[in-house]
């Protein structure tokens, strides 16, 4: 019997085993591999030669390379960490809203928040191009009747980067609502019924029952939503093309441009486990965090 | 359950208050709500705008003469009725190779009992969390080497089989009785029938779920195609054929042509959403909850 099962559980798994093996398992160990040789992207692999770490050298050095390599991180890390900062509060507010039974209307609140996140990333960046235009624009139209001037919003280096945060927020904050949902509707009616019973104020409540006990979901969407972030690529490469002067060039545009466009592999390659290394550090940094406050 | 209790308290709660919490929430809500559809919402209208309409300062909101010009211009810059089918054609393969690859791998996962089950599975689910760029080099060579590349088989074979798949059909399958497969065995029935037969009905929500995300995701999918084909026009899906409207993206006079192929390009997964959205929720509450 067990035997059998063996066999079936082989070829249950081989399908699937072998696509991600070889198209993400396989290409991942690659990518690292490759950041130690000096390889052509236009070359087979065999031709590569082994480097060390030059590529990290000299995407970490005083040449151009380096520089805007290390402003493509410091524009990535800034652009996650606003989204994230973002979309958290948000998603706990707007799941909030859907959630009570005070006011009619949640349900269609959560399909029109999360309507947004099923609009491919490429019509998104071409409509909020539109928007953001400067004269014909809605947006600064609207600015001007609450009486604020006309903002650059794409076409200064001072606010491309945040104008591109506010798309991406605009598109996801609706996924993780649904998310803060799934978190409020596991947290026990009873904790509240007997905070009140002490006394507790609708703030008090949502400081000591709700937050702490969203805790798990919080973490979950944080760690969702650094990942989809440093995804960013469409508004980047269709609207801005990393401008003006460089300040919306985010990892997954570059990387893309040296590894693909330029054909440099081995440097391509460099940045990218440079990438993932930061969201391991990250994404464990969060980890570490969380339990340490499960603890206290 | 939960919910219905806190139901009952909130409103016992909300009588002893002044009505003027209710007017601020629901201020909100509708705030919140036309924020969030405002754009969707004037990248239609736009679409029907004529050029002149489209370059008013003060902007135009609603057109005076709604046209369609617009669309028709979309279809003499760019091959609209070719990158749709194209589009249709990798979302619906890629999301019916992601179900049978998810299925068998989660019945697998969650049935099976094999030395290293929990290592392979964490292997699988670790590919969850990573960004596509980190392996974009390397598949872009590899896919190339295989003779796929500037084809649709490029774009789709690589993405047949993922890590989030395998992991919701685990979850949900993990909940069908054993009882219910151990009768079937007693049967006879091979273990595929099994899963064909007995399992998949049974998670018939969880597989719907899962159909419209592969679907919608592949079908807004645009860094791959963009890579893979490497400029044949012919297998342009509809989100890079509308990349190409970029060079009309920097005068006002053709914003509706813009907002025009932006709309047919979001049409698709945006109705399958309004029919459907019930299974999506339920699956991302499912896959966050039970994780």
């Amino acid at each position: 019997m067990i035997q059998r099962y063996r066999a079936s559980a082989g070829i249950m798994l081989a399908p699937a085993v072998t696509l991600i093996g070889i198209f993400i398992l396989v290409p991942m160990m690659l990518t690292v591999w490759l950041s130690f040789q000096d390889w052509s992207t236009q070359t087979p692999f065999a031709s590569a030669s082994f480097i060390g770490l030059d590529n990290f050298r000299e995407i970490f050095g005083p040449t151009s390379i380096g520089r805007d390599f290390k402003a493509a991180l410091a524009n990535t890390a800034i652009y996650t960490a606003l989204s994230v900062v973002l979309i958290l509060p948000l998603s706990v507010a707007f799941g909030l809203m859907v959630y009570q039974h005070d006011v009619p209307g949640g349900t269609a609140l959560r399909t029109a928040l999360f309507s947004t996140y099923m609009v491919p990333m490429i019509a998104v960046a071409l409509v909020w191009s539109k928007l953001y235009a400067p004269g014909e624009g809605p947006l600064n139209q609207m600015l001007g009747i609450i009486g604020i001037g006309p903002q650059p919003f794409l076409s200064s280096p001072r606010s491309a980067l945040i104008s591109i945060v506010f798309l991406n927020v605009w598109q996801q904050v609706g996924y993780f609502t649904v998310l803060a949902i799934a978190g409020l509707t596991q947290i026990p009616g009873s904790l509240y019924e007997a905070a009140k019973l002490d006394g507790a104020n609708r703030f008090e409540q949502f400081r000591f029952i709700t937050l702490p006990l969203m805790r798990r979901t919080l973490l979950f969407s944080a760690v969702i939503a650094i990942i989809n972030a440093v995804q960013v690529f469409e508004p980047v490469a269709l609207i801005t093309q990393g401008g003006p002067v460089g300040s919306t060039s985010v990892l997954t545009y570059h990387i893309r441009r040296v590894g693909i466009e330029r054909a440099q592999g081995g440097l391509g390659s460099a940045m990218a486990v440079m990438l993932m290394l930061s969201l391991i550090v990250v994404v464990c940094a969060l980890f570490a965090l969380a339990n340490r406050k499960d603890q206290e | 359950m939960s919910a219905g209790k806190l139901s009952g308290s909130s409103s016992r709660l909300q009588r002893r208050r002044p009505s003027g919490r209710k007017a601020l929430l629901a201020t909100l809500m509708l705030v919140v709500a036309v924020a969030s559809a405002f754009p969707l919402v004037w990248m239609v209208l736009s679409s029907l705008k004529t050029p002149a309409e489209s370059m008013q300062v003060p902007p135009v909101w609603i057109p005076h003469t709604p046209s369609l010009d617009a669309y028709e211009k979309v279809s003499s810059v760019v091959n609209v009725g070719r990158s749709m089918w194209n589009s249709l054609v990798i979302a619906s393969i890629t999301t019916a190779g992601i179900l049978i690859t998810s299925m068998m791998a989660g019945y697998a996962f969650a049935k099976y009992h094999f030395p290293g089950r929990s290592l392979l599975f964490s292997a699988l689910i670790a590919t969850m969390f990573l960004p596509p760029i980190v392996t974009l080099i390397p598949l872009y060579r590899l896919v190339g080497s295989i003779g796929l590349n500037a084809s649709l088989a490029g774009i789709i074979v690589p993405n047949l089989a993922n890590a989030f798949g395998i992991f919701l059909m685990r979850q949900f399958i993990a909940g069908v009785p054993d009882d219910l497969i151990d009768a079937a065995r007693m049967d006879g029935a091979s273990e595929l029938l099994i899963l064909y037969k007995i399992v998949a009905p049974s998670v018939a929500p969880a597989i719907a779920a899962l159909a419209l995300f592969a679907f919608v995701y592949h079908w807004n999918s645009y860094l791959w195609p963009l890579t893979v084909l490497q400029g044949n026009a012919d297998a342009y899906p509809i989100v890079i054929s509308l990349s190409r409207l970029l060079s009309y993206n920097r005068g006002a006079m053709n914003t509706g042509l813009v907002m025009a192929g932006a709309t047919l390009a979001v049409l698709p997964p945006l109705i399958l959403f309004v029919f459907l959205q019930r299974f999506f929720v339920d699956s991302i509450v499912g896959s966050a909850i039970k994780g």
